[in-house]
């Protein structure tokens, strides 16, 4: 029995045989051929590279279309790598001198020059040894004929177990038979955490190397309450977690049975809890716990699932199925926040090459960098608009200037679906998540020129705190409860009661019951939480009164350490909700 | 082969993050398109210009100093056109993928 730590991102417990995907080495069946066999192995290797180099050519196309022709060069270049005339020759010389087999020929030739790269004694140059590394891995799967189709096909229940969980990938799971999630990078707010949180089951991330110490098959327990996991656990450890994963089934039952009713504090103060979803089929979920509407529709999915065009139309239809399952609750879009820790698939590499991808180009900045990308989005949200209560937000805005840009797409867009005599509907709010300090500190000038605020706590911890979230080594440095995060929220939701703007807070902040009183202490009246946090969230509410969650507040700010902050709210929950504290 | 069938030229490299994988594609594309031999010489590293693993082993780095040289039939043209990737800074369009900041890179 081994245990292993990490951070728990999205709560529960689950307990199922491994499936590990994307261990780096693949295993090489046999490393040499027989002689006899030589001829057809090496025309063996070159299909496998015509099959390597055609998806390279096919990524490269889609890069370029969809996110700009300078990512598509990088595929460029992994093509013009796989097809180096030396590298070919030298494979191939292995196989017909040596007998070695195309899988270890191929492995062989390709390690020694990520080695060479890795030896040359520039940072930049090494880091290229990943794109070699990148090769060989397509190469053996390609010559292993391995599509990781066990992905998408599941016999039974599983909890999935890899280094990170790329979009693509994730994207691809038979989502009826995983079970939990375990990481041995990532953060809280990483894409794993968001992807757990919309399957609704367990995940732990960040726990460090440990894919080693177990084998596919293996009985794992993940414990997303504490962030624990348990390889091949006895038969005592089994059966503690069987009996609390049966406990928490009940709490959550017995919540959500109380879920559909209007969340009002004690002292009858309506507090709107609305739903953050990924998937259209997600709003759904959100009416079964009785949202008051999406506070925060993802849109990247429609890309990150696959890498392939989008149109206006797939946009178009995916919204119309969340605004018709919401019916009059309000639907808030945010446009496309690509980049960073989301980014689509095959695009991975291309925006690692940049040293710091959190400032970089992404969300807005990459929208307002592919206009064409942007309006086809802009477009199907107008037309979808035509019912219901549909209203955009811009993510990551950090200037006026650049909020001002955003809406003039909007309006140019307006104009044209105008021009078009097509179904539309102009007028719908437009707000902005505030996740850059630079617009918490000028949210009163912000105010002006939108029509709501969403608190996109999980960057602006992250810019605040200069913490990347996805990063392990640093993820003590990221803590919501920070008494930075707790002024800096305060900040923003003061500017936007002053100018009596709607403003919620969308981040996983507030899908932390531990956070609720604070941020009603705030004065927020609205939270946008994950779905599966709705009934707690209403919870909280519902044991609560506004004077209470105000002095909760008081006393919260006067605590100079992140640690006590949580210690005092987790122990004002305990009073409020005794249920929710373990 | 005499020496008169040889072209050779000197360029300097003027991209900050040195000749790196995107810009040794670049010039293996253009040196598979000639019949020529082509070669690219510095740091004691004589690589194939063919060959993207070959032009990483020169690890030329932002202001090294290379020289450009192909012997063959179109051994001047090859040349030229390889020169002149060193000229625009691997950058056809004006547009500068690889500079080392973004926002200078956006129009």
């Amino acid at each position: 029995m081994i245990v292993k730590r990490g951070i728990a991102v999205s709560h529960g417990v689950a307990i199922g045989p491994a499936l590990v995907l994307g261990t780096e080495s693949f295993q090489i069946p046999s490393r040499f051929v027989r002689v006899n066999a030589v001829e057809s192995e090496i025309v063996r290797f070159r299909c496998a590279l015509e099959n390597v180099c055609r998806e390279i050519s096919t990524n490269e196309q889609l890069a370029s279309q969809q996110i700009g022709e300078k990512y598509g060069a990088i595929f460029g270049a992994h093509l013009q790598l796989a097809r180096d005339p030396k590298l070919i020759g030298e494979v191939e010389s292995l196989i017909r001198t040596r007998h070695y087999s195309p899988e270890f020929a191929a492995s062989q030739v390709l390690r020694r020059y990520a080695k060479e790269l890795q030896n040359l004694g520039n940072h930049y140059f090494a880091e290229r040894a990943a794109d070699l590394f990148d090769l060989e891995r397509s190469m053996l799967r390609h010559l292993l004929g391995e599509q990781r189709e066990e992905v998408a096909n599941l016999a039974e229940d599983v909890v999935v177990l890899a280094h990170d969980l790329t979009p693509s990938e994730t994207a691809t799971l038979d989502r009826k038979h995983v079970r939990g999630f375990v990481t041995e990078v990532g953060g809280s707010t990483s894409h794993t955490a968001i992807l757990a949180g919309a399957f609704e089951i367990p995940a732990v991330v960040g726990v460090g190397h440990f894919l080693a110490d177990v084998s596919g098959g293996d009985i794992v327990i993940i414990d997303g309450n504490h962030g624990e996991i348990v390889i091949a656990p006895d038969d005592e450890t089994l059966e503690r977690y069987r009996d609390s994963a049966e406990r928490s089934r009940s709490l959550a039952q017995r919540l959500l049975s109380r879920g559909s009713r209007i969340s009002k504090t004690k002292d009858r103060v309506r507090i709107e809890v609305f739903g953050n979803i990924e998937f259209p089929e997600e709003a759904e979920h959100c009416l079964e716990r009785g949202a008051d509407g999406i506070g925060l529709y993802r849109t990247e999915f429609l890309y990150l699932t696959t890498f392939s065009q989008r149109s206006e139309d797939d946009h178009y239809r995916a919204y119309r199925q969340v605004v018709e399952t919401m019916g009059d609750r309000p639907v808030v879009i945010r446009t496309l926040d690509l980049g960073a820790d989301k980014i689509p698939g095959a695009a991975v590499r291309a925006y690692k090459q940049r040293g710091n991808p959190e400032l970089g180009l992404r969300s807005i900045r990459l929208s307002l960098d592919n206009l064409s990308l942007f309006k086809t989005q802009l477009r199907a949200v107008l037309r979808a608009a035509t019912t219901g209560d549909v209203r955009v937000m811009f993510p990551m805005i950090s200037s006026l200037m650049e909020l001002r840009q955003a809406k003039m797409i909007l309006r140019d867009v307006t104009e044209d679906l105008e021009d078009e005599g097509v179904d539309y509907r102009g007028d719908l709010p437009v707000g902005i998540m505030v996740e850059v300090p630079a617009v918490a500190m000028m949210a009163e000038e912000f105010a002006r020129e939108v029509d709501f605020f969403s608190i996109g706590t999980n960057d602006l911890i992250q810019y605040t705190l200069a913490a990347d979230r996805s990063d392990p080594a640093v993820a003590k440095y990221y803590n919501a409860a920070d008494p930075a995060i707790l002024r800096i929220v305060r900040r923003i939701v003061q500017a936007a009661v002053q100018a009596d703007l709607p403003v919620t807070v969308c981040g996983q902040m507030s899908s932390d019951p531990k956070f609720v009183p604070l941020l009603v202490g705030m004065g927020l009246r609205q939270l946008s939480t994950t779905p599966l946090a709705i009934p707690e969230v209403k919870e909280v509410v519902r044991s609560l009164t506004i004077p209470q969650a105000e002095e909760i507040l008081g006393r919260a700010l006067e605590f100079e350490l992140a640690r006590d902050v949580e210690v005092f709210l987790r122990g004002e929950l305990k009073k409020i909700c005794p249920d929710l504290v373990e | 082969m005499t020496e008169s069938d040889v072209t050779r030229r000197t360029v300097t490299v003027g991209l900050p993050n040195g000749l790196h994988m995107v810009p040794c594609s670049g010039i293996a594309k253009l040196a598979a398109k000639s019949a020529s031999t082509v070669r690219i010489v510095g740091n004691n590293v004589t690589a194939d210009a063919k060959s993207v693993l070959d032009l990483l082993q020169l690890k030329a780095e932002c202001g090294a100093e290379l020289i450009v040289e192909a012997e063959g039939e179109d051994a001047a043209a090859a040349v030229e056109s390889i020169v002149r990737l060193f000229e625009t800074n691997f950058d056809p369009d004006g547009d500068r993928p690889e500079s080392a900041n973004t926002d200078t890179a956006l129009p």
